[in-house]
Order: C-alpha cells, then sequence, then structure tokens
C-alpha cells in the first residue's frame, strides 16, 4: 500500500473499535484504501514527520480523516488543532469520532474546524451505518477545494 | 407623711406656686384699687359734707345776724331806756310794748326781758317764769362779750322743762351809758323736719345736730340728743367716730361765727364706704375666678406637662430598648458590621469586625475605611463615594458584593459586603455588613475540583465503558453475521442474549450520564410557551406509534418559565412513560392539562395504563428504580429521575398518583410562571 492511495486516515487507539470501523468501511466497499493510525503521534508524523514509516511524501492527502478524540501520547483535538493550522492539511475534512458525548468536546472540536462529529453507538448496526455514511459521504459525494 | 412641698414632682409644685404667685398679685391689685375707691368715696362723701355744713352755717350765721339786729332794735327804744332809767309804773307799759316780738316770730320768743346793768331782771313778758339766778345772769354775761354789741348765748333747758331756748342779748345804752340788757329767750324750732329736709338733701342717711361749742348740749333741734363722743371743738374737716353700740360714723363740724354754737352733720361710714365694699367684693370675685382659672390652668397644663413628660420618658425607653437590642445584635453578630460617614471615615466598629479584620476599636474609629481595603481598591472605593454622595447613583449600595479585604497583618481575604445607606441629619451614613467568604471560597474551589474530576469520571464512564461494550456487541454480531453456518440454534440464542444485554448496558450507561450532565447544566430560563412545547412532543411520539390506538390530549397551559431544553426532556420522559405503560390497552389515552391549587399551577400528565401501587409511588423518582418487570416493559429506570431533577432544579416539585391497573398520573409544579 502506498501512501498516495490513502483515501481515509482513521485514527484510532482501540484496535476493536479500528476493527470494526474497518468492517464497515469494506461493507460499503470503501476499505481499500484506509490508513490506521493507533496514537495522535503516529497521526501526526503520519502528516509532518520524518518518515519513521516512511509514510510521509508531500502532497498526498487523505480525502477524511476519521479522529478519534481521546488517544494516547496526543490526544485527537490537538491533532486536530495542528491539522487545521497547516495550510497544507487544513482542507481535509475531520469527522470526529469518539464514544464521548460531553458537550465541551462537541464545542472544541468544531471551534478547531471538524467538520463532522459523530458519536459511536454501542449498538454495532448503528455504528457501522454511522461510519459508513460517513465515509461513503466524503469519500463520494463531497467535492473538496480544489 | 410629712409635709415636704420640695419634694413633689413639678406636676404639682408648678400650679402650687403658680397660684400662690396670682394669688398675692391679685389680692395686692384688689386692695390697692380698694383703697383708691374707698379713698374716693370718703373724699367725695367729705368735701359734700363740708359743702352742706358751711351752707349750713352760712343760714345760721344769717338768722343770728337778724336775730341781733331785732334785739337791737329792742334794745334802742326809748320806752325800755326810760323804764331803765326810772321803772316807773307810767312807762311800764310802754316798754313792755316795746319788749313784744315782731309779730311773725311770736311762736319763736318764750320771753323778752329787761336786765339792769347787774343782770337782775327788771321786767319780763312771761311774769310766769322764774329769772334767773343771779350768779347765773353774770356769769352769762361775763361769758359774752355784751357791752359793745348785741351777742347770743348757749342753749340751755329753759327751767327744768325740756324746752330748749337761748338767749339773744343786747345791751341797752343811752349816750353812752350801760343801763342794762334787753334778754330774748327764743326757743329751738320746735321741729325736727327742717333738720331731716336738710339731711335728706345730704343723703346717706344724714343727721343734722346742733350744740353748744364745749359740747354740754347737743339737740337734733327737737330734743336733746347725745352729742358726738370726741371733742369736736377745735375740730376741722372730716372726723371719724364710734358711737356707743359699735357703729361707725363720719362727721363734719363747723362753728357758727358770733355764737357759742356749732352744727355737725354726722352720718354712718358704711354707706358711703358701700360703693368701696362693693367694689371690693366684685374685686375679690374676679380675682378669686382669676386665681382658680389660674390655678385651673396651671394645673391642666401642667398634667399636660405630665403626661408630654411621660411620653417622652415611654419613647426614650422604647429607644434604649430598641437600640439595647439592636446593640445586642450588632455586638454579638458573627459578621463584621461597620458604619461609616460620608466623608468613609469609621464611625462604628463591632466585634465581628475586630476579630475578622484584627484592629480593636480604637485603632479604627474615625479612620478611614480605606485601611481595610487592598491598595488596588482604594481609588475605585474613594470614587464611589464621592459619587454616591453627590448623585444617589448606587452602584455597590443595596447590593451584596464579593470583595477583599486587608486584615491588620496585611494579609487579604475574600469576603462579601452588603452595604446600607441612611439620611441622618448629620449626612448619609454607611453600614456595611461584612462576611468572611475565606471558608466558602475554598469550598467553592474544592466544589469545583470535585466538579471537574466529576467531569472527567463521566468522560472517562462514557468513553471507556462503551468501547469495551462496543467491542462485545460489534463481535457478538459478526460471530451472528460471519459464523451463522458453524453455529448451533442454542449458540445463535446465547448471542443474541449477549447482543441484547450488551445494548441494554449501552442504554444505561447513556441515560446516567445524561441524569449526571443534567446536574452541572446551567440552566437557560426564558418564557416557555407550555402548550406548543407539549404538542410538539405529543406529536413526536403519535407519529412513532402510528400502530396504536393512542390518544393524547393537551389542554390549552399557562406558560412557564424554565430551560427549555430541559423542560422538553422532562415532559418527554412522562409521555414516553405514559405511551409505554398503556402499550397493553386497546384504547390508550393520555391527557395533559393543569389545575389551580391555592394560586399555583399544578400541570399533570394521566394516562390509562398499568398503574402502579401506590405504596411504592416514593420509588418512582429513584434512579435505576424500576416498579415493573423488565419483561413486562423495558426501561433503565432513568427517565423519571431525570424528570425530578429537572424539577426540582426549577424549584417545583413532582409526585405521582396511581392504581395497578387503573392508570397513573404525574403531578409537576414550575414557580416563578407568568401568569397566564
Amino acid at each position: 500500500m502506498h501512501a498516495h492511495e490513502v483515501e481515509i486516515l482513521l485514527v484510532e487507539d482501540n484496535p476493536q473499535d479500528a476493527e470494526l470501523t474497518l468492517r464497515a468501511l469494506k461493507q460499503r466497499n470503501l476499505a481499500n484504501q484506509v490508513f490506521t493510525c493507533h496514537d495522535g503521534a503516529e497521526a501526526l508524523e503520519f502528516f509532518f514527520g520524518e518518515t519513521p514509516h516512511g509514510l510521509r511524501e508531500i502532497g498526498v492527502v487523505p480525502k477524511v480523516i476519521l479522529l478519534d478524540l481521546k488517544l494516547p501520547k496526543v490526544d485527537g483535538l490537538e491533532v486536530l488543532r495542528r491539522l487545521k493550522e497547516d495550510d497544507r492539511t487544513k482542507t481535509i475534512p475531520v469527522v470526529v469520532l469518539t464514544s464521548s458525548r460531553e458537550e465541551p468536546d462537541i464545542a472544541r472540536a468544531y471551534r478547531l474546524g471538524a467538520n463532522s462529529y459523530i458519536v459511536k453507538p454501542v449498538d454495532f448496526e448503528a455504528f457501522a451505518r454511522a461510519v459508513s455514511d460517513v465515509g461513503l459521504y466524503w469519500l463520494l459525494l463531497n467535492h473538496p477545494p480544489q | 407623711m410629712p409635709w415636704r412641698v420640695w419634694n413633689w414632682s413639678i406636676e404639682r409644685k408648678l400650679p402650687l406656686l403658680f397660684t400662690g404667685l396670682l394669688a398675692i398679685v391679685v389680692a395686692g391689685f384688689t386692695w390697692a384699687a380698694y383703697r383708691q375707691v374707698r379713698g374716693s368715696a370718703v373724699s367725695g362723701a367729705n368735701e359734700r359734707l363740708q359743702r352742706v355744713t358751711s351752707q349750713l352755717v352760712d343760714l345760721l350765721g344769717a338768722s343770728v345776724r337778724q336775730l341781733v339786729t331785732n334785739a337791737r332794735g329792742v334794745a334802742e327804744s326809748p320806752a325800755v331806756r326810760s323804764y331803765l332809767r326810772a321803772p316807773f309804773a307810767g312807762v311800764r307799759a310802754d316798754a313792755l310794748t316795746a319788749l313784744q316780738p315782731p309779730p311773725a316770730t311770736t311762736q319763736m320768743v318764750v320771753a323778752t326781758e329787761l336786765w339792769d346793768a347787774n343782770g337782775t331782771r327788771a321786767l319780763t313778758t312771761r311774769a310766769d317764769l322764774p329769772p334767773l339766778p343771779r350768779e347765773t345772769a353774770q356769769s352769762l354775761l361775763r361769758s359774752l362779750d355784751t357791752t359793745a354789741t348785741p351777742t347770743i348765748g348757749a342753749i340751755r333747758h329753759l327751767g327744768g322743762s325740756d324746752t330748749l331756748v337761748y338767749p339773744v342779748i343786747a345791751p341797752v345804752r343811752d349816750r353812752g351809758e350801760l343801763l342794762g340788757y334787753v334778754v330774748r329767750l327764743r326757743r329751738i324750732s320746735g321741729s325736727s323736719q327742717g333738720g331731716r329736709q336738710l339731711a335728706q338733701l345730704i343723703g346717706s342717711d344724714a343727721a343734722l345736730y346742733f350744740g353748744n361749742a364745749d359740747g354740754d348740749l347737743w339737740t337734733d333741734f327737737s330734743a336733746v340728743v347725745p352729742g358726738p363722743p370726741v371733742d369736736v371743738g377745735d375740730a376741722h374737716g372730716l372726723i371719724e367716730y364710734r358711737r356707743e353700740g359699735g357703729a361707725r360714723y363720719l362727721a363734719a363740724p363747723a362753728r357758727i361765727p358770733a355764737t357759742p354754737w356749732m352744727v355737725l352733720v354726722e352720718f354712718p361710714r358704711a354707706p358711703v364706704l358701700a360703693p368701696a365694699h362693693t367694689f371690693l367684693l366684685r374685686m375679690g370675685t374676679v380675682g378669686l375666678l382669676l386665681v382658680v382659672t389660674g390655678a385651673a390652668a396651671t394645673w391642666g397644663l401642667s398634667r399636660r406637662m405630665r403626661a408630654l413628660q411621660a411620653q417622652v420618658a415611654a419613647r426614650t425607653h422604647e429607644l434604649q430598648e430598641s437600640e439595647t437590642r439592636l446593640r445586642g445584635v450588632t455586638e454579638t453578630a458573627y459578621d463584621a458590621i461597620i458604619a461609616a460617614s460620608a466623608e468613609g471615615n469609621i464611625t462604628y466598629w463591632n466585634p465581628g469586625a475586630a476579630r475578622m479584620f484584627g484592629y480593636a476599636p480604637n485603632e479604627v474609629l474615625g479612620q478611614p475605611l480605606t485601611m481595610l481595603m487592598p491598595e488596588r481598591y482604594r481609588d475605585p472605593h474613594r470614587q464611589g463615594i464621592a459619587r454616591y454622595v453627590a448623585t444617589r447613583d448606587a452602584r455597590v449600595v443595596g447590593r451584596t458584593v464579593e470583595l477583599e479585604g486587608r486584615r491588620k497583618d496585611g494579609r487579604e481575604f475574600p469576603l462579601e459586603l452588603s452595604l446600607a445607606t441612611a439620611d441622618t441629619p448629620a449626612g448619609i451614613a454607611f453600614t456595611g455588613i461584612i462576611r468572611d467568604i475565606t471558608e466558602r471560597k475554598r469550598i467553592e474551589a474544592a466544589l469545583r475540583e470535585t466538579n471537574a474530576e466529576l467531569e472527567s469520571f463521566s468522560y472517562s464512564v462514557s468513553h471507556d465503558l462503551r468501547a469495551p461494550l462496543r467491542a462485545i456487541h460489534g463481535f457478538a454480531r459478526i460471530l451472528i453475521e460471519d459464523h451463522r453456518a458453524q453455529l448451533d440454534p442454542e449458540a445463535q440464542r446465547l448471542l443474541g442474549v449477549i447482543d441484547d444485554n450488551t445494548k441494554r448496558m449501552g442504554q444505561l450507561i447513556d441515560d446516567l450520564l445524561a441524569f449526571s450532565r443534567l446536574g452541572r447544566k446551567e440552566l437557560d430560563t426564558t418564557r416557555v410557551d407550555m402548550t406548543e412545547l407539549v404538542r410538539g412532543i405529543a406529536d413526536g411520539l403519535r407519529r412513532a406509534e402510528e400502530d396504536r390506538a393512542l390518544e393524547v390530549a393537551v389542554d390549552r397551559l399557562p406558560p412557564a418559565r424554565g430551560d427549555r431544553d430541559l423542560l422538553r426532556q422532562a415532559i418527554t420522559n412522562l409521555l414516553q412513560n405514559a405511551v409505554k405503560f398503556t402499550r397493553r390497552r386497546p384504547a390508550a389515552r393520555i391527557e395533559v392539562g393543569t389545575r389551580a391549587d391555592g394560586g399555583e399551577t399544578v400541570y399533570f400528565v394521566k394516562d390509562n395504563g398499568a398503574g402502579f401501587d401506590q405504596r411504592y409511588a416514593g420509588k418512582l423518582f429513584g434512579v435505576f428504580q424500576r416498579l415493573h418487570r423488565l419483561d413486562e416493559f423495558e426501561g433503565t429506570g432513568v427517565g423519571l429521575a431525570i424528570v425530578q431533577r429537572i424539577i426540582h432544579r426549577h424549584g417545583g416539585r413532582v409526585w405521582a398518583e396511581g392504581r395497578v391497573d387503573e392508570g397513573a398520573t404525574f403531578y409537576f409544579t414550575l414557580p416563578g410562571a407568568p401568569g397566564a
């Protein structure tokens, strides 16, 4: 898999959630170009780092980022802030995908420029529907600025 | 009990003193006026008496001159002279004729006699009367200067009779030689009528007396009367004396010139002084009235004064009591109570203030309030006071504000200040009640910390508990979906149970978090149109239950004040509850309305569902409390707990009534609702 093929960047520390997310995307045939980062530091590395995974290439831009908020090392809100501060990454749509219903998080995420916010339900069907809907929307229907 | 006037109260002393003074003044004035009136009455009487007396003297004088002239006429008669030279029988008849008085006066003349120069009677017209004894006659002649001119003698009784007579004596001369005397005895006018008439003229019951100047005989012109008890011979003007029997008289005596006689006009003093006495009586009465009135007025005044005094005393007492009470409150108050003048200087400092700031009263009284503040508050404080005094624009006055204070040792501490002002005669006075809120601030900080922890805990619960659940549920689903063929029906059923329970656990966590959020959310209070709100919710629920025979009747509801979102949540929960528990009714009916209860609006949601046992009504609103088995009616037992929390946060009450299988009614109130 080459970085330039990445269409969805999933930032998720919980492997089960990651697996479920990928499964949901797969059911809609959206999982082919998904890359998963397992913490905030890794996500930042993906965009700005000195190639620990050899993944960073200038001009590689995912079509959507699914970002969990509660992450080890660097939390999701910090990742969001850094992405939206950088001219190269600030136009990438970010969908905040988390268990938290806490309002301060929602408000802060929107303030930092999140494009959408989805609370992961416990119910798998609902979860799968939400994830795949978001993926579909951002990948197929939304046209990013050129 | 001893009579101690000076120990009396002023209320008794004052009228006494005043009455005494008034009595003295009135008595003095009355007496002086009386003396004057009496004096003028007496002097009037005197004047009248003198005039009358002098007229009488003139009258009698004229009468006497006439008598003397008559006597002289007789003395110059030739027949008389002849007879005295040679008392021959031949001239006797002529001499007798000459001695006869003029016809008009016959009545008044008792006898006319001729005496020789030695006083021996030579001839008389009344031979029946005995001659005067020789010595008496000579003494009479001696007492009178009769040698040159006729004269008049003193009054005496004729013989031993009651008749009063007086002699008019004229010398008989011939060429200078004294031959003898014509002595004519005249009687005193036989009636006192003249005297009485005279007295009536004078008035005042006056009496006219006539007598010898030596006082040996007095007459009222008809009879001998007792003379005045004093020697009046040398008296001039008015004299006053007391007669036997005690009556007092005023009298004016006067000598009649050329006679040894006097007249005396006398009248009782009483009638003269009667006007003065009447005056005195009237003055006395008026004076007495004055004194009594004065005394009464003073007494009244004094009583009024006393009442006023009592009133003042009572007020003072009340004031003292109130001050004592107030002092008790301020002295024992735990809060600092500080008063200050319009200039911002401390005028009162209670023990609470001393405790709080560390200054003793003598260190702060009269000092500016700014010493109690950190530096940064001093200028705003001065400007605030100046502005308030000038414009009454209150920014702190009448409110409670939180500030920092500065203790004596320089430490700052948070305080709560309630400032009041009062307009006093000395200007505006400020009174501040200050509470040290160090402890409260500490607790608030601790509470904030606890809240933050709770928030973080909720976050963890939300995030960390849900993730494994999601995994359990997700992978159980995957097992069912991807590996159905390898699973026997029992394994599939068991996976279904896992599926159900993870969903339920997720719901419980969501509800619990929602409930916990309610406690922290700030109320956003606005006017809420309850009719619209409830109808909106009811419509949504009806749409969700289209396949059921469900009637939701919403009356017109009065508007409320509250947080619209929270109220929507509470009413949604109540209606969902009603919808849920009427599920087994062929014709479910839910009614939302209000009733007035003692001025309070009570909203209610009534259903005809499963109801509940009233004995468990208290448990309805507890978190995770359920009165039905899960296989009868699903639920987590949080919905009504949320309702209760929302209503309580609005200051309202919520309660429920129900019977098993006969429906339930939930009631709630929302204080502060504006009128419908």
